[in-house]
């Protein structure tokens, strides 16, 4: 098989290409639409504005969700808030500087048409966002506020209190109730993407599982919307939700969508730090803390002291030292490589040791501990709920904690993957924020996809592809299905001595130790080759209990750590290949003298294109050069 | 702040299905952190029936930091535990001591079926919103975000009540298992907004009227939804959804065949 | 859907319970000019029973008062009785006994019982001193019923007056919680007065049935 990875880039100049392929599009006619059928697999923020916006045209919707209803969706727990180019506060932003932004704090490695088509729709999202009834904050005179956030130059970014995702969720999340209501959307909940069915090379319906009854069931449709977000729970911590997953977007690869840049992951500076092995998951911190707090550890290595016994000089503000203009502001990617280095040298704090300080002492000295309490309060409280420290006394204890997933199945500028039909949106696709995501962009991004970028580019798929009628009982599905049971009762046949969890946590400690925050081709070369042992034990020795028959809660953790164990190999084996630095990934052996990422701009300014050639033969690598016509490449400088 | 682990006594109430009968069963768990969250000490526990080949402990939970509000459980007869503004998943074991005896039962109330052990079907939150919990904006009818003014009071006002994570714990701890305090947060969020109230009316009728439909109890004005609210919602969005009710009831019209609406 | 609005708001929880309010503040009106009237026993023997006599010789006006207020009581009963049974039926059976006490107060969870201990009370009520023993007085030649004397002779028993103290427990436990309530569901909730509108219901239980039990007592008092 070949595979075409023409990202289909519409000729012009950049800030016409959108609107000039937007009317290149092929429509459907109002009448013709509700004969199609649309498969939208997540409920997060592409998928439930994907699915409410697809049935305000006409189609007909079938929205899968694995959690009991669409408003739980992992977009929910996003704190920070959602950028866009409006340009209110008049500091000189425009959809121009946010393009820009967008692709530099990427490091260069995203396509420029999406990108640019992103900050296009970005201010559409906030009246769309608003008309909903999205109470985002407002000043006294009524109009919508703005921050900086992320140390970005300008106020772009939109908020409601510490829950921007969860609002902007509950709002896609009205907007599926109301086509609901209007019957143009079915919700199938508690329900697993199992596998894609592809009939005549084209993407036509999924095998899902009901959780509840553990049956399999079929489903039959004109398209499939994959919005399933990302894998960051390869890492078995992460701040990502329990039920997050990759297993979707994965039996999509093994069925030819081929999965750009896997090694693209980000980690987030600010988290609270593991404090057992018991841990199931991490909390994130939001990242505005670090406007007021100032992140330090010891100067002496395994100094046991308690914090504020350690006097101002025998403190190692590393973040001020290092990069003296950005100090405490520093990008994600730096900031945690950074508290990384110093847990390598011995100056961890904490009982693990992997922590470092985040101090606000100074700040409620010069603001006063009321001022402290008004910007972060809910924060504080949050972080001494879980840790039982209290902030304003003693320092936070911070760690660096796997965040959000740049790579993902790869698409085209009309958001399809490799396989006609399969449409990849939000996290799960590879597309908008090269190897670093910039703080309250991915937001902005499953909605574009899902409110802007989708509606018109399927009905141009609808209008131009011939669709043979197709039923569930095709021998597509049929065999599909049937490759589904064998592999739950391969699991279930086992019985052997480890449990599912011992597995997943084994694979997050080969990945973090060797493709987490810093790589190098020794490590990588471990952690394949752990992998491959990982995997050869979990199907010898995985201990699934239970049947398939009902509700098996450790059945469906075993497939979907059966995939987490493929998709970490191919994680090691991309960034075994991307033999530079960039954003998220950092291999040691390509840096500059001081320590900082290098690029390899002539050998490496391409998307590394995944593409699965079975479960015994190594996947092929393919490369999507990516062309820079409007930016011009340079280094990311934060000193 | 680790200090001591503990060992604890839980009584979990287990029920294999919707219709099968459910019993209190006791285990113990030992070497619980102070640091664990409540979810994670019963993650230790299932890993423990994993090894003995017995059937876990359904519960729900996904985002194990307080939003999602998949997470449900009544702790010791109250719905998340009964700690102020606090989720189930942000419950930590440093609340308990060592020996306590934890009862443990599903969020119960005639509108909640139980689904197995500590999981209940909670679809009736859904069915309320279905039949109008929105605004309805179609995608790309919006105009300028700023076009509107809403005073910062109202903003944040609404903002309170849109806070509402959908967890049911008012559900569960009513003792008229009522869904006044989810429905009423999101009838007055609208209904504050100006962006809203083009609807008000109609969502207020059609919400309530479902409401009524679905097993869900009366408001007694108790106040044991507020009390137990993890994101501390008031009453008083009660009252304002009572008002828009009551005003919607006696005043509004349409005409039969108006056309153009659907 | 919504064309039947009204009709569907006398069957909805929220209609039906408002009915509940306003009756309810409807007969704490009521119990405010009962009360009034009946502080005439503290000035005379006399000015109660003219007062008693006034109202009897309203005629066919006052059997349409006592036509509404009938009509208005047994409407806050049947409803709260309907939505109670409703509400037993709907909520959560658990087996750990709830620790209740966050929310809902004594007041609040006693509200069935003193409701129907308030029917049994007023039952009594009409029975013993309404329709109690016939006497009758002359007052400025007018012949009337002596109603004072049947409420003396009456609270001259110790246990009637305790009862009548122990029922106007009830009615006081009964009010501070309605009274408010009421507000809450009429929708007259307002973060400026609520916690105010709180205390005047409490104000106004006590007041009320605090008024009714020293009448009794110093009833008592009088006639032994």
């Amino acid at each position: 098989m070949t595979i075409n990875l023409d990202p289909k880039t519409p000729q012009g100049d950049l800030k016409d290409k959108w609107d000039k392929h937007k009317f290149e599009s092929k429509l459907v006619n109002p009448a013709n639409k509700r004969k199609f059928t649309v498969i939208v697999v997540g409920t997060g923020l592409a998928g439930g504005s994907a699915a409410a916006s697809l049935a305000e045209l006409g189609y007909n919707v079938l929205s899968f969700c694995i959690q009991d209803s669409p408003r739980r969706a992992h977009s929910i727990a996003a704190q920070g808030g959602i950028n866009a180019a409006k340009n209110y506060p008049n500091d000189g932003d425009s959809v121009k500087r946010l393009f820009y932004d967008t692709i530099k704090g990427g490091d260069y490695r995203a396509r420029e048409a999406n990108v640019y088509r992103l900050a296009q729709v970005s201010n559409n999202i906030i009246d769309q966002m608003v008309s909903q009834g999205v109470p985002f904050a407002r000043e006294y005179g009524g109009y919508l506020d703005n921050r900086s956030f992320g140390g970005s130059q300008v106020s772009r970014t939109f908020y409601a209190r510490g829950q921007t995702g969860q609002q902007l969720l509950l709002g896609a999340y009205s907007g599926m109730m109301k086509m609901v209501s209007k019957g143009k959307i079915k919700i199938y909940n508690r329900r697993e993407m199992m596998d894609l069915v592809n009939i005549n090379g084209k993407a036509r319906g999924i095998i899902v599982r009901n959780l509840i009854t553990g049956e399999l069931e079929r489903y039959a449709a004109d398209a499939v919307l994959l919005c399933t977000g990302g894998y960051g729970n390869v890492f078995y911590l992460s701040t990502n939700a329990m039920t997050s997953n990759a297993s979707a977007a994965w039996r999509c690869y093994k069925r030819g969508a081929a999965f750009a840049n896997p090694c693209f992951t980000q980690i987030h500076p600010t988290c609270i730090p593991v404090h057992g092995d018991y841990q199931s998951k991490l909390t994130l911190m939001s990242e505005s803390l670090r406007n007021d707090g100032r992140v330090w550890v010891p100067k002496k290595q395994n100094d046991t002291r308690k914090p504020a016994e350690i006097p101002d000089e025998e403190r190692d503000y590393y973040l001020e030292r290092v990069y003296p203009s950005f100090g405490n502001l520093a990008p994600r990617d730096v900031s945690s490589r950074q508290a990384k280095y110093r847990y390598d040298e011995g100056k961890g704090v904490g009982p693990t040791k992997q922590a470092v300080y985040l101090d606000f002492r100074d700040a409620i000295k010069r603001e006063g501990k009321d001022t402290i309490a008004g910007r972060y309060g809910n924060l504080f409280e949050m972080y001494e709920r879980i840790t039982g420290y209290n902030p304003y006394e003693t320092p936070m204890m911070i760690y660096p904690a796997v965040h959000y997933t740049m790579g993902g199945l790869w698409v085209d500028y009309n958001l399809q993957s490799t396989v006609p039909g399969l449409h990849v949106l939000g996290e799960a696709n590879f597309s908008d924020h090269g190897a670093n995501r910039l703080g309250a962009s991915a937001l902005m991004q499953g909605l574009a996809d899902g409110y802007f970028v989708i509606p018109n580019t399927l009905s141009n798929y609808l209008a131009s592809t011939p669709l043979e009628k197709v039923t569930i009982e095709d021998n597509a599905f049929k065999d599909a299905e049937q490759a589904v049971k064998l592999q739950t009762s391969k699991l279930l046949g086992v019985k052997g001595k480890r449990t599912v969890d011992d597995f997943h946590k084994a694979l997050g400690l080969i990945m973090w130790n060797h493709v987490g925050m810093s790589r190098n081709e020794t490590g990588l070369k471990q952690a394949i080759a752990d992998i491959r042992k990982l995997r050869e034990d979990f199907w010898k020795d995985v201990n699934v209990p239970g049947e398939e028959g009902n509700f098996n809660l450790e059945l469906h953790k075993a497939s979907r750590v059966a995939d987490f164990i493929e998709l970490g190999e191919l994680m090691a084996l991309d960034a075994l290949e991307r033999k530079e630095s960039c954003g998220g990934h950092f291999r040691e052996e390509y840096q500059t003298p001081d320590g900082e990422a290098q690029r390899d701009d002539e050998n490496f300014a391409h998307a590394a294109v995944w593409e699965y050639t079975g479960t015994n033969s190594s996947p092929i690598r393919h490369k999507e050069e990516l062309k820079f016509e409007f930016v011009k490449l340079a280094t990311r400088s934060y000193k | 702040m680790s200090s001591q682990n503990m060992s604890l006594n839980l009584k979990i109430w287990r029920q294999k299905g919707p219709k099968a009968e459910g019993k209190l069963v006791d285990y113990r768990v030992d070497n619980v952190s102070p640091d664990m969250s409540f979810l994670e000490m019963i993650d230790v526990l299932n890993e423990q029936l994993v090894r003995k080949g017995e059937d876990t402990i359904a519960f729900d939970h996904d985002c194990r930091e307080g939003i999602c509000g998949m997470c449900s459980m009544t702790i010791d007869g109250k719905a998340h535990g009964g700690f102020k503004n606090t989720t189930t998943c942000q419950v930590h074991m440093r609340l308990y001591k060592n020996g306590d005896t934890i009862v443990i039962e599903p969020f119960r109330a005639m509108a909640f079926p139980i689904v197995k052990d500590l999981t209940v079907d909670r679809g009736a939150i859904d069915k309320v919103m279905i039949a109008g919990g929105y605004i309805s904006a179609n995608t790309g009818n919006a105009p300028d975000a700023n076009a509107m003014l809403i005073p910062k009071p109202i903003a944040d006002e609404a903002m309170d009540a849109a806070a509402c994570i959908g967890c049911g714990a008012c559900v569960a701890s009513c003792p008229n298992g009522s869904g006044m305090l989810f429905m009423g947060a999101k009838i007055s969020q609208l209904a504050l907004l100006p962006q809203g109230k083009a609807e008000a009316p109609k969502r207020a009728l059609n919400m309530v009227q479902v409401h009524d439909s679905l097993n869900f109890g009366n408001c007694t004005t108790h106040a044991e939804c507020e009390a137990t609210c993890p994101k501390g919602i008031s009453i008083e969005h009660i009252a304002r959804m009572n008002r828009e009710y009551m005003k919607a009831a006696f005043t509004y019209y349409e005409k039969k065949n108006a056309g153009g609406g659907v | 859907m919504v064309t039947s609005a009204v009709n569907h708001y006398f069957r909805s929880s929220i209609g039906r319970k408002q009915l509940v309010a306003v009756t309810g503040l409807l007969l704490c009106g009521f119990l405010v000019s009962h009360l009034t009237g009946n502080l005439l026993l503290l000035v005379s023997s006399d000015a109660f029973n003219l007062y008693a006599h006034k109202l009897a010789s309203l005629g066919g006006v006052l059997y349409l008062i006592e036509g509404v207020l009938t009509f208005i009581f047994l409407l806050h009963m049947g409803l709260a009785i309907k939505l109670t049974s409703e509400n037993i039926q709907s909520r959560g059976k658990y087996e750990m006994k709830k620790k209740t006490g966050r929310g809902t107060t004594f007041m609040s969870q006693t509200m069935p019982f003193t409701g129907l201990m308030l029917l049994v009370f007023l039952i009594l009520h009409l029975k013993s001193l309404k329709f109690g023993t016939m006497y009758e007085v002359t007052i400025d030649g007018i012949v009337m019923r002596d109603l004072t004397r049947t409420t003396i002779e009456y609270f001259a028993s110790v246990g009637n007056t305790v009862w009548y103290v122990v029922a106007m427990v009830a009615a006081a436990l009964h009010t501070a919680h309605g009274f408010s309530s009421a507000f809450q569901s009429l929708g007259w909730n307002h973060p400026k007065y609520y916690r105010n509108v709180k205390y005047l219901g409490y104000l106004y239980a006590v007041t009320i049935a605090g008024g009714f039990a020293f009448l009794s007592v110093w009833c008592h008092m009088k006639g032994a």
